[in-house]
């Protein structure tokens, strides 16, 4: 009697924890630890301008980007930047005029030289939209370029969106400087 | 005796058995007079064995006293419950005090700690009613506390509701506060933040495979933004889109079978589906606009996206084959970031109404509702119960992620990171 007591209150406490049938006993795997931060370096605006490249640990190397000749180009030539309106990626006149200077410099001064176009936004639209306004941009530009009798196959396009501002502030002074197209010589 | 033995066994088991199965076809109706909102005393667990730590203890409270809260269902308070300890875990409980006190719902619980090994047990009780609706113990590590309380708040809302709560899910999401925009993983409410991935490019727009197991972002770390896979664990990335151009906002189809993304390999930028390893492309919009940020509805028939077709970006649907394009909601207002509820009734969305906020609407554009209206609000995703809705603002300084529940109210930050984080995605889980 004394025994089936004891079983009796060993299989209450059993089914106070099972009562509701959610009772489970969950074994909990020991987690990976938990990678804490690598390098954190205190942090530092992303908003570096560094309109080139980026560091490439990856093996395989990406198109190459600036060489040594490229470094020597773009010191005898300067590209300038176009400007956009908000939202817009049709070229206003003084994109033109500037284009038209870009045309000269890479039909006479570098005539070997490959370009890539990189088409920016202002921070205030959507990241995921902006990307693809970055890109009409650049192609805009790339489009205009050609017109000019710039060969196609020297130019490349890519967009970063709002990603790298080429000066920080939320006022219109610093939008208007971030709507543009940059160049960079890569060959 | 063994006889009466096997009896007595045999009739709790039938009496788990049933109570299992109502918990789970019904709920449990807990219902206060007058429809005001449920009150749930949260008691620390006590301790049972010889190691004391009130701060382990008061944490646990806080984990359920927070995510019940949030839930919307009931108003939680931790209580010190000393003066009504009855010491033994299974000895009955005194409700009296708590009923006085107003309580419909008490959490007690116990937990003992040996060296690094702990044991946590958690009950929910009725108060009115004098009985025990749930409980759940737990064995593993210290640092495993969170976690367990978190689980038993899941536990708690498929009590009450018939449905497991968000609470023991994960958030994506990207932060710059190593210096480059990285993925990170926390838990839903921004503790453990982990860092995925270490590029030190420009990571942007992540999504998840419905099986949880893969990530898919766009990464800008060979140069073009192209879009990887890599498994939730782990590090190896695999390229899925290469192509010349934009290879970005892909979104995991809910049968996991296909990612949507956005491509400007033709011209401008349209929708396509590949296969999951980015295969087969298939063109789903022909515009000479700007297609971008698919969404699938979760039942896969339809896809939510942006597109400045009309003049400035705006939410269009189309059918999975990219037949029956529909204009979502009417106004021509700047609007981007769908994203459907797990249902498929709601869809949210940011809206530009001077600075972005966030609104939710029925899936056939009717009874729009804006949610938020301070500062600037993007990318809403909704947790797997579809209660609450993650998002990131910028109303209070850097770009932060915040948690709402779906009807807008108690927005709270939740990222603990530093620099910014931004481009939530409500990671799914197994139900």
């Amino acid at each position: 009697m004394r025994n089936g007591l004891k079983g009796m209150v060993v299989a209450l406490g059993m089914v106070a924890l099972m009562a509701s049938g959610c009772a489970k006993e969950e074994v909990v795997k020991k987690d990976e630890p938990v990678v804490q931060q690598q390098t954190v370096k205190a942090q530092e605006p992303v908003r570096q301008v560094e309109p080139v490249k980026q560091p490439e640990p990856q093996p395989e190397p990406p198109k190459q980007e600036q060489t040594a000749t490229a470094a020597k180009a773009s010191e005898a030539v300067v590209l300038e930047a176009v400007y956009f309106d908000f939202d817009k990626s049709d070229l206003r006149q003084d994109a033109r005029d500037a284009l038209s200077k870009n045309a000269e410099a890479l039909l006479k001064k570098v005539a070997d030289a490959k370009i890539k176009i990189e088409g920016h936004c202002d921070e205030r639209g959507s990241d995921e939209y902006n990307l693809a306004l970055g890109d009409r941009r650049a192609k805009s530009v790339a489009k205009y370029l050609i017109t000019l009798g710039v060969a196609a196959d020297r130019i490349e396009t890519i967009s970063y969106g709002k990603e790298k501002p080429a000066v920080d502030g939320h006022d219109e002074a610093a939008w208007s400087k971030n709507r543009r197209a940059e160049f960079v010589i890569i060959k | 005796m063994t006889v009466l033995r096997l009896l007595l066994l045999a009739c709790l088991l039938l009496f788990a058995v049933r109570h299992d199965s109502t918990a789970s076809s019904t709920y449990i109706e807990v219902t206060a007079a007058g429809n005001r909102q449920l009150r749930l005393a949260v008691v620390p667990p006590q301790p049972m064995g010889a190691t004391i730590r009130p701060a382990l203890a008061n944490e646990a409270a806080a984990v359920h006293s927070f995510d019940l809260t949030m839930s919307g269902l009931v108003a939680a308070e931790v209580k010190d419950a000393a003066p009504l300890l009855n010491g033994l875990a299974l000895t009955p409980i005194d409700f009296v005090p708590w009923l006085s006190a107003g309580y419909d719902l008490l959490i007690r619980g116990e937990y003992e700690l040996r060296g690094e090994e702990l044991t946590m047990e958690f009950r929910l009780y009725d108060v009115p009613a004098k009985k025990m609706l749930t409980s759940k113990r737990f064995l593993g590590r210290e640092k495993d506390l969170r976690r367990f309380a978190h689980s038993f708040s899941d536990e708690i809302m498929r009590a009450l509701t018939g449905e497991k709560g968000p609470f023991t899910s994960k958030i994506l999401y990207v932060s710059n506060k190593t210096g480059s925009k990285e993925l990170f993983l926390m838990d839903w409410d921004g503790h453990n933040p982990q860092q995925l991935t270490s590029n030190r490019s420009i990571t942007i727009s992540p999504d998840i495979s419905p099986d949880t197991r893969e990530i898919i972002f766009t990464s800008y770390k060979r140069g073009n933004p192209d879009l990887y896979k890599r498994g939730l664990t782990g590090v190896v990335e695999v390229p899925v889109s290469t192509r010349r151009g934009l290879n970005i906002t892909g979104a995991w189809s809910p049968d996991g079978s296909k990612i949507a993304l956005a491509l400007s390999k033709d011209g401008n930028t349209e929708i396509y589906t590949v296969a999951r390893d980015g295969s087969a492309p298939n063109r789903l919009t022909v515009t000479h606009a700007a297609n971008v940020s698919p969404a699938w509805s979760p039942d896969g028939s339809k896809i939510a996206f942006v597109s400045d077709r009309l003049g400035k970006p705006q939410l269009f649907t189309m059918d999975a084959n990219g037949g029956n394009v529909q204009r979502f909601g009417t106004g021509g207002a700047y609007t981007v970031n769908p994203a459907w509820s797990p249902k498929g009734d709601k869809l949210a969305y940011a809206k530009s109404v001077g600075g972005f906020q966030i609104f939710v609407a029925n899936a056939d554009g009717s009874n729009e509702m804006q949610l938020t209206f301070e500062g600037n609000n993007e990318r809403p995703r909704w947790s797997p119960d579809g209660r609450l809705i993650v998002f990131s603002s910028r109303r209070s300084g850097p770009e932060a992620l915040y948690v709402m529940r779906a009807d807008g109210s108690g927005q709270t930050k939740v990222s603990r990171n530093g620099g910014l984080s931004q481009h939530p995605v409500w990671v799914p889980q197994n139900p």
